[in-house]
């Protein structure tokens, strides 16, 4: 006899379970299309569709589970498990239907070869399942939930497996055919059962358990999270295709999300790998990039059968989730697949900033001041280049040209007290090294980054275009900022502008200051000779390191410096944690939560036992001064700019030091 | 609920270091930016909220220069439906009752439920041109209002008194309010709502149109006249203090110290 496997054996009538599949089909197709249509909301504005990079993300952190893995080793072969085991078992029910409806050809050896992969799936499918329901509920890791739906789906799908293996163990054991111990499983569960005739009859129960268990699994896939393996791949393809910037629409869609925001929204899994990056969760405060994607994902409006979202769930959050968000992109960096939750975030504040009636107060007054007075800081345009006056430093706007590197001092820079430190300590520097530079005076206006974060668009616009035309004007070429901020939106967001809004190219080279002191130190334009002794530590501007990438030029120009010893903070680099400044945060401090997020910094930063923390970037420079006064490591612990430290290794003293 | 606000165009000085101007009675303000009065941002918002709660309009007068365009901008922008612009050529050198007169020109020939303006403008400080409004267009008013609630034809408003106190009282409609700051939150206006607003026409209107002759407006019509204008002195009890933020932070320091301030 042949090895091969009878199909609806025992089983009638057959044309009910052909209903059943039927109408499981018609629900999963329900549920799918409701959030299809959803999709088809959001702004999508000629994004391409296609990139190396998206087939790279689908099959490396999809197929592969890269991102997974590299975050967490055991969560990733547990879901590894249960995806290849899973995508098996449909690869092996698809390969069913084919040899039955096109052509045969599970039979002999290669119905033997399915068997055993069939067998295999199963297990790992098995393994996998009962691993995550341990690691939720026995380990429980703190990052996992225990919501109702949590338990039912591996629950669920653990009966679905079962019930497929006792419908196989009653089979063989019934059969008893020769070739049984390739289901090396099945065989297992059939030494259960005695040979009789009763088996017989018990044989359709068991039958048609395992296939309504398995219907209503596929029906209810749209309904619950577990829409993520369809949804999952979907965001991997999407997500490097997510533009940067959609200029402002007069018009206005109705809805401010992008596309690739709502097919996020469906992809979550709540893994919570982003709760544990958060800086804001983790300083305490009511907000976690995942309890905002569930507040964001909107129920279908165009079925009215809602069945998702429960009412009530996005209130409990309220509309003040969004405004924590510092857009530091630690929860990007986690996310398994990509999820940017600020940039939904700044979608988000979009659509509040433009109904305007739930804007915090605070920000309501930074913004008024931006575009009023050009700064966040203060209602005047007086102060702005009175530290470069005071030192001599050229502006462009009086030279009329652009001799030299333009120096971007940046509002915060310029005028509060603290941060003009940088601005002096580098125009030092670049004085020293025989640099020619300048800046653009009382003229410079803000790069926008303030309001593109708060979600005002239409003024980041308007500033875009007076720098970029400041720029033109006066012959701009290389422009060196204070601010990673800065830095980030002249890299980024403004090519991202003049490409959608159709102006040309901005035609400017940016740099960050760090870039420019590691240039020096390199082509030994700068020198240090006096051995300092000290032991200090870098903490990680967001924008600098985990949004551009520069990690490494701080890093070096630190250990150029003789004497100098550099210690690691618990999270450095891409893992950074933020001091809580950034994403316009700086200027709304009714978030802040005990402790703050620049205290939990500053503690990490004094448990180096370094003697300075050196960090790259004026809010963060404020915000740890801060923390390091409110934290009782005054005497401990000083916060440093790198450009102090450098001219305070190159004996460039500060006449003008006001240390506090 | 058809509601007409009164706004004002101001320079913003709460952070700005004023100079009184050579002639001696006026402020320089050529570094200053305008905006709209504190108090008219108020009423404005407010006449938006009465809007959404009981339908209806709201429309938006101001006098002022060509740049004033820019508050009603701003106040169609939140919600207003509808603009008017009295050019203010003709009305210079004009008293409260001047002003009063130029505005109760537009509003004797609309229909409206509710006029509001707000309780002062910064600038000026007089604090009577919404209450001359309501005598020269007879209505009932209230001034400095913190609350205001519609119930078919009568309106209640809560008054500010001195000590936190509040007075209750109810008025027929129509009738004429002046709020008080902190009657509620003024919505963010932002850019975009702005250009949204750019096409809607506001209506411009002149001294002439409004049939005012210059003995009821301007110099010719204002029973007040502007002197001098100067900036405080430093009085008994005030220390300017002097020197680098070190020194500054020092002084200060010992003199919390000196006073007791901190053990």
């Amino acid at each position: 006899m042949i090895p091969s496997r009878p199909l609806f054996w025992h089983i009638e009538p057959v044309w009910l379970f052909y209903v059943m599949a039927a109408t499981a089909s018609a629900v999963f197709a329900y549920g799918t299309l409701r959030r299809l249509f959803v999709w088809a909301g959001g702004v999508r504005n000629g994004t391409p569709f296609f990139s190396r990079e998206s087939m790279k993300r689908v099959f490396l952190d999809g197929i592969l589970g890269r991102r997974m893995l590299k975050e967490d080793v055991a969560a990733g072969m547990m879901h590894l498990l249960i995806f290849w085991g899973f995508l098996g078992l449909f690869a092996g029910t698809l390969l069913l239907g084919i040899h039955d409806y096109l052509f045969r050809f599970l039979d002999g050896t290669v119905y033997l070869v399915y068997s055993i992969f069939l067998e295999t799936a199963g297990m790992m499918l098995l393994t996998g399942l009962f691993w995550a329901l341990v690691r939720r509920y026995v380990q429980r890791v703190p990052r996992l939930e225990r919501r109702a739906d949590d338990l039912i789906v591996p629950v669920w799908l653990v009966l679905v497996v079962l019930s497929g293996f006792l419908t196989e163990g009653v089979r063989l054991a019934i059969q008893q055919p020769s070739w049984e111990g390739w289901s090396f499983a099945g065989l297992r569960v059939a030494a259960l059962f005695p040979s009789s005739g009763s088996l017989v009859s018990f044989y359709p129960v068991s039958w048609w358990l395992h296939a309504i268990l398995s219907l209503a699994f596929i029906a209810s896939i749209p309904y619950f999270k577990l829409f993520h393996i369809l949804t999952a791949p979907v965001h991997l393809y999407v997500s490097p295709c997510r533009p940067v910037f959609i200029p402002a629409d007069e018009k206005g869609p109705e809805h401010h999300y992008l596309f690739h925001d709502f097919i996020a929204f469906d992809a979550c899994t709540r893994c919570g790998r982003c709760v544990e990056a958060c800086p804001a969760t983790g300083a305490g405060e009511p907000f976690s990039p995942r309890d905002f994607l569930r507040w964001a994902r909107p129920s279908p409006s165009v079925f009215p059968l809602a069945l998702s979202v429960p009412e009530g769930e996005r209130d409990s959050c309220g509309d003040s989730l969004m405004w924590h968000c510092t857009t530091c992109g630690a929860c990007l960096e986690v996310c398994p697949i990509y999820i940017s939750t600020p940039d939904a975030v700044r979608r988000a504040r979009a659509a509040a900033v433009e109904d305007g009636t739930q804007v915090p107060t605070l920000l309501v007054d930074t913004l008024e001041k931006l575009y009023k007075y050009n700064n966040p800081w203060e209602a005047s345009k007086k102060n702005r280049n009175r530290w470069a006056r005071e030192m001599g430093v050229t502006d462009f706007t009086k030279t009329k040209k652009a001799d030299g590197i333009c120096y971007f001092v940046g509002c915060t820079t310029s005028i509060e007290t603290r941060a003009q430190g940088l601005a002096r300590a580098f125009s030092r520097i670049l004085g020293h090294a025989g640099i020619p530079f300048g800046t653009l005076g009382k003229k410079e206006p803000c790069c926008g980054d303030i309001a593109f974060r708060a979600g005002e668009d239409g003024l980041f616009e308007e500033q875009a275009e007076a720098c970029l035309d400041l720029f033109s004007r006066y012959g701009v070429e290389e422009v060196v900022t204070s601010s990673p901020h800065c830095f980030h939106t002249f890299r980024n967001e403004y090519p991202a502008f003049c490409r959608l809004s159709g102006r040309p190219p901005t035609g400017i080279s940016v740099f960050h200051y760090t870039q420019i002191l590691e240039r020096l130190v390199k082509t030994g334009a700068i020198r240090f000779k006096k051995p300092l002794g000290l032991t200090v530590t870098y903490h990680d501007p967001c924008y600098l390191g985990r949004h551009n990438g520069v990690f490494d030029a701080p890093r070096e120009v630190i250990r150029s410096i003789p004497g100098v010893s550099l210690v690691e903070m618990l999270h450095h680099r891409e893992k950074s944690l933020c001091c809580g400044g950034g994403g316009g945060r700086m200027w709304q401090e009714e978030f802040d939560s005990d402790p703050k997020m620049s205290e939990v910094r500053i503690r990490e930063a004094a448990a180096t036992s370094a003697q300075v923390v050196i960090t790259a970037c004026p809010l963060c420079l404020i915000m740890l001064e801060d923390a390091r006064k409110t934290s009782g490591l005054e005497d401990s612990l000083r916060v440093m700019d790198l450009n102090e430290f450098v001219a305070m290794a190159l004996d460039l003293a500060d006449e003008n030091k006001e240390e506090i | 609920m058809d509601i007409v606000v009164c706004v004002k165009q101001v320079p913003e000085v709460a952070e700005a270091e004023l100079e009184v101007a050579p002639d001696g009675s006026s402020i320089d303000t050529e570094d200053l930016v305008e905006d709209i009065n504190e108090w008219d941002n108020y009423a404005v918002e407010e006449a938006i909220r009465l809007k959404e709660a009981h339908g209806g309009s709201v429309t938006v007068v101001t006098l002022g220069d060509e740049e004033a365009e820019d508050v009603l901008r701003r106040a169609l922008a939140m919600g207003a439906d509808a603009a008017v612009l009295i050019d203010e050529e003709g009305f210079e050198g004009s008293d409260a009752f001047g002003i009063a007169g130029g505005l109760y020109g537009v509003l004797k020939d609309m229909s409206c439920d509710l006029v509001l303006t707000g309780a002062q403008a910064s600038d000026d400080g007089w604090g009577q041109v919404g209450l001359i409004l309501a005598e020269r267009l007879g209505l009932p008013f209230a001034s400095l209002a913190v609350d205001i609630r519609i119930d078919g034809d009568t309106v209640f408003v809560n008054r500010e008194l001195e000590s936190n106190t509040q007075e209750k009282v109810a008025l027929p409609l129509p009738a004429l309010i002046t709020i008080q700051t902190g009657i509620n939150d003024p919505r963010y206006v932002s850019i975009m709502g702005i250009r949204k607003v750019r096409k809607i026409e506001i209506r411009e209107t002149d001294r002439e149109e409004l049939g005012l002759s210059e003995k009821e407006v301007g110099f010719g019509g204002s029973g007040l006249a502007s002197r001098t204008l100067s900036l405080p002195s430093a009085g008994a009890g005030a220390e300017i203090l002097t020197g680098n933020l070190n020194e500054i932070c020092e002084k200060t320091a010992q003199i919390i110290r000196e006073r007791g301030g901190v053990a």
